[in-house]
């Protein structure tokens, strides 16, 4: 068959077009919602077990809300909020998405969340643990749902502690090793290890450098005043926060590629038995099921004047310029009734935000028998921890604590010098303008 | 029978036969109309317009209104959210006392200073190579091409694999032979260092495909006459293949320190931007300044002046450069 030029740049355009089109942001998916006044749009990232998770809580609105659809946009981690940021500036945002805490504050505090108070009632907030609850406010007003909760807790190779002759491990949260007994195991694995393998690596890469700040609360300290502006790392507590965590690394407790700027993930040098134990999140528990070869298990954080761990996880939040408010509310009221809760955290093995379910406890459908270490270590976290992380102007904070420990930590900073840094650092982001 | 006629203010010996009186002189050639004229050269500006429009409205789109647009945010303070407060040139100022930016300007320096040279050097010494009568230099050419297939992202994750302190392929090579291992993460030089490999590791190939280019351009019988003239193997590379692959090593030069000013995906897969700020450049801080501190006008002051130092080397080169169009 003979196909002239023309129309070969005729076929050819045609096929181009849909690709033209995708790039300028239009599509063609068939997951895209139809013209319906009862969809909502709800865009998130998630593990495979969490997307099932999702999905599920979903088909259970949907048929208890005759009518009511929810388009669900999975989207990868890493594109999520420059997705979300745009189309919030273009006025096009979904109705629903999902947010770490630690960047709620920032959507909240510019006016992009729905306030929830006229939709929900007063007793609505007492169904979330206080820590929880106390995450998703902005001036007293809640804008969220607190979906889930994440928190780290150690995960430690067996064998390298019996190689080490450390026989056992706390196996209660009130038996959790004080900060001198954590620094006694690290020296002990220390003496046994290769000079190539390491005690320990903590998860303050990235913006988890958020976790740093469980060690500032367990020496009971503050990062922030009650008014969430004035700085209160300068004291007693944010020293000796610093002190003990940048001896990590001159003592080779820690690998040097483990610091806060570091690219390498500490789950990655644990899974690589580099270090012999790991803080982490429970989220890895099933891909460490699935993939580890060697025999592992869980134990609480240490703790000091109390114990104290970081609220990670997510919320649910509803976006101000939805067309479908009430609605949007009571599909987060559904995904945060015990039932959906349950199924979702047992399901992706992450932890409730719920009272009773948090009381009532939880089991993970993969390794159910460390659900126990990791709720008692969510436990620890104080409503007057989540609110601090929950500042608008955590974004900032996060950009001024990893220079200021990637100083501490490998350029061999000060103490001093690095809380004065952080001091200096909070006051400039919490500051109304430049 | 000749004669000598003016034609065309030309003197030129003419056949007279070919002037017979039955055919009379050559009809003249109508003058043409003037409105004719300018009609005709108005319908092909509109039609070259026409042809131009497309790519005119794209460079509006796209690269225009875009810059226009971060020069305005550059001048406000905002997260992206809303109007954003107009600060006028207070994000300009504040780059002057920010020790980070000046860090990230250095390194973004030093990396084009270490990088342009290397690359073009050995993309020439590459290409020398494999424009001789190298066995199976096909093969080579296309293996030393093939990184230019691979993104970015991808060739820093190779390069996170090679240069992984704990567990990656270099260091345990230098301890099998002996050596100690290099701090590749956690040293700020060594850090640098391994950015730099891995960019050349990239770049290297398509400096040597622009340069075998223009080498193939040039006739061998220059090569010919330097032989000739007693030029030896070295001496014919600086005086004939250099100055004649000027054209390529100014398109290079020019892309070169661009792609150095621009470098991003590797530095950010890799380091992150650390150890302690030792890779941070412009536009890694430029990135963590508008989408993790979310300060989105100081973000785009940081751009406005990588796109000035840029405008201002490519305005320098352009000036001095004195070999960019020679031709054989």
């Amino acid at each position: 068959m003979h196909i002239s030029r023309r129309q070969f740049l005729g076929a050819a355009g045609a096929a181009a077009a849909p690709l033209l089109l995708a790039g300028c942001g239009f599509t063609t998916s068939n997951s895209a919602p139809a013209a319906n006044s009862n969809t909502l749009t709800f865009t998130t990232w998630g593990t495979d077990s969490e997307l099932a998770g999702f999905r599920s809580v979903i088909a259970g609105f949907e048929k208890a809300n005759a009518g009511s659809t929810v388009a669900l946009n999975a989207v990868p981690y890493a594109q999520m909020f420059t997705n979300i940021d745009a189309q919030l500036q273009a006025g096009n945002p979904p109705d629903i998405f999902r947010v770490p805490y630690y960047t709620f504050g920032r959507y909240a505090g510019s006016g992009q969340l729905l306030d929830l108070s006229p939709h929900v009632d007063k007793s609505f907030g007492d169904r979330f643990t206080p820590a929880a609850w106390a995450a998703v406010q902005n001036t007293a007003k809640p804008f969220g749902v607190p979906h889930h909760t994440d928190t780290s807790a150690i995960l430690y190779n067996k064998a390298a502690f019996q190689a080490a002759g450390i026989t056992s491990v706390p196996t209660t949260l009130d038996q959790a090793w004080t900060w001198d007994q954590f620094q006694q195991v690290l020296q002990t694995l220390r003496k046994t290890m290769p000079a190539t393998k390491y005690p320990f690596a903590y998860n303050w890469q990235g913006n988890g450098v958020t976790r740093w700040l469980s060690w500032l609360f367990e020496a009971d300290g503050r990062f922030l005043s009650p008014d969430l502006i004035t700085p209160a790392i300068d004291s007693a507590a944010g020293r000796s926060a610093v002190d003990f965590t940048k001896g990590f690394f001159p003592q080779r407790l820690v690998p040097p590629n483990s610091a806060v700027k570091s690219s390498t993930l500490a789950a990655d040098l644990w899974y690589s038995q580099t270090t012999a134990m790991v803080s982490s999140g429970a989220f890895a528990i099933p891909d460490a099921t699935k993939t580890l070869t060697f025999d592992w298990g869980a134990t609480f954080s240490p703790r000091r004047s109390r114990a104290a761990s970081d609220f990670g996880g997510n919320a649910l939040v509803a976006t101000a310029k939805t067309k479908q408010p009430a609605l949007a509310a009571a599909f987060l009221d559904y995904l945060t009734q015990q039932e959906q809760m349950n199924t979702f955290c047992a399901g992706a093995s992450l932890l409730p935000t719920r009272r009773d379910l948090v009381a009532g406890g939880i089991k993970f459908a993969v390794r159910p028998e460390l659900s126990p270490v990791f709720i008692g270590q969510a436990s620890t976290v104080q409503a007057a921890d989540s609110g601090q992380v929950a500042s608008p102007s955590m974004s900032k904070i996060i950009t001024v604590l990893k220079d200021q420990l990637e100083q501490a930590f490998i350029g061999g900073q000060s103490t001093d010098k690095t809380v004065a840094g952080i001091s200096a650092g909070i006051a400039a982001a919490t500051a109304p303008a430049r | 029978m000749t004669t000598r006629r003016e034609i065309g203010g030309v003197s030129a010996d003419v056949s007279l036969a070919a002037w017979s009186d039955a055919a009379g002189p050559p009809p003249a050639r109508p003058p043409a109309d003037p409105r004719r004229k300018r009609a005709g050269f108005a319908g092909e500006s509109a039609t070259a317009y026409a042809f131009l429009a497309p790519n005119m409205l794209l460079l509006l789109v796209f690269v225009l209104l875009p810059l226009g647009w971060a020069l305005v945010v550059s001048l406000q303070q905002t997260n992206g959210f809303g109007a954003g407060t107009f600060v006028g040139l207070a994000n300009y100022g504040h780059l002057f006392g920010d020790p980070l930016f000046w860090r990230s300007t250095l390194n973004t320096v030093l990396f084009t200073i270490i990088v342009t040279p290397l690359s073009m050097a050995l993309g020439l010494g590459v290409a020398v190579l494999l424009n001789s009568v190298l066995p199976a230099r096909g093969l080579f050419r296309s293996i030393l091409i093939t990184p230019m297939a691979i993104s970015g992202v991808a060739t820093a994750l190779l390069g996170l694999l090679l240069f992984d302190e704990n567990n990656g392929v270099l260091d345990k090579l230098l301890m099998a032979v002996g050596l100690p291992a290099v701090s590749w993460q956690s040293g700020t030089t060594a850090a640098f260092a391994s950015v730099v490999l891995v960019t050349l590791w990239w770049r290297v190939g398509f400096n040597m495909l622009i340069y075998l280019a223009g080498m193939q351009s040039i006739g061998p019988e220059l090569y010919e006459a330097a032989r000739l003239d007693g030029a030896g193997a070295w001496q014919r590379i600086r005086y004939v293949t250099v100055p004649l692959v000027g054209p390529s090593s100014f398109f290079l030069l020019i892309l070169n320190v661009i792609y150095s000013f621009q470098v991003f995906d590797i530095i950010f897969v890799m380091t992150g931007g650390g150890p302690q700020n030792a890779t941070s450049v412009l536009v890694t801080y430029a990135y963590d300044q508008g989408f993790v501190t979310r300060d989105q006008g100081y973000a785009a002051a940081i751009g406005m002046v990588l796109l000035v130092l840029m405008l201002i080397f490519t305005a320098v080169q352009w000036r001095v450069s004195r070999n960019r169009d020679l031709v054989e």
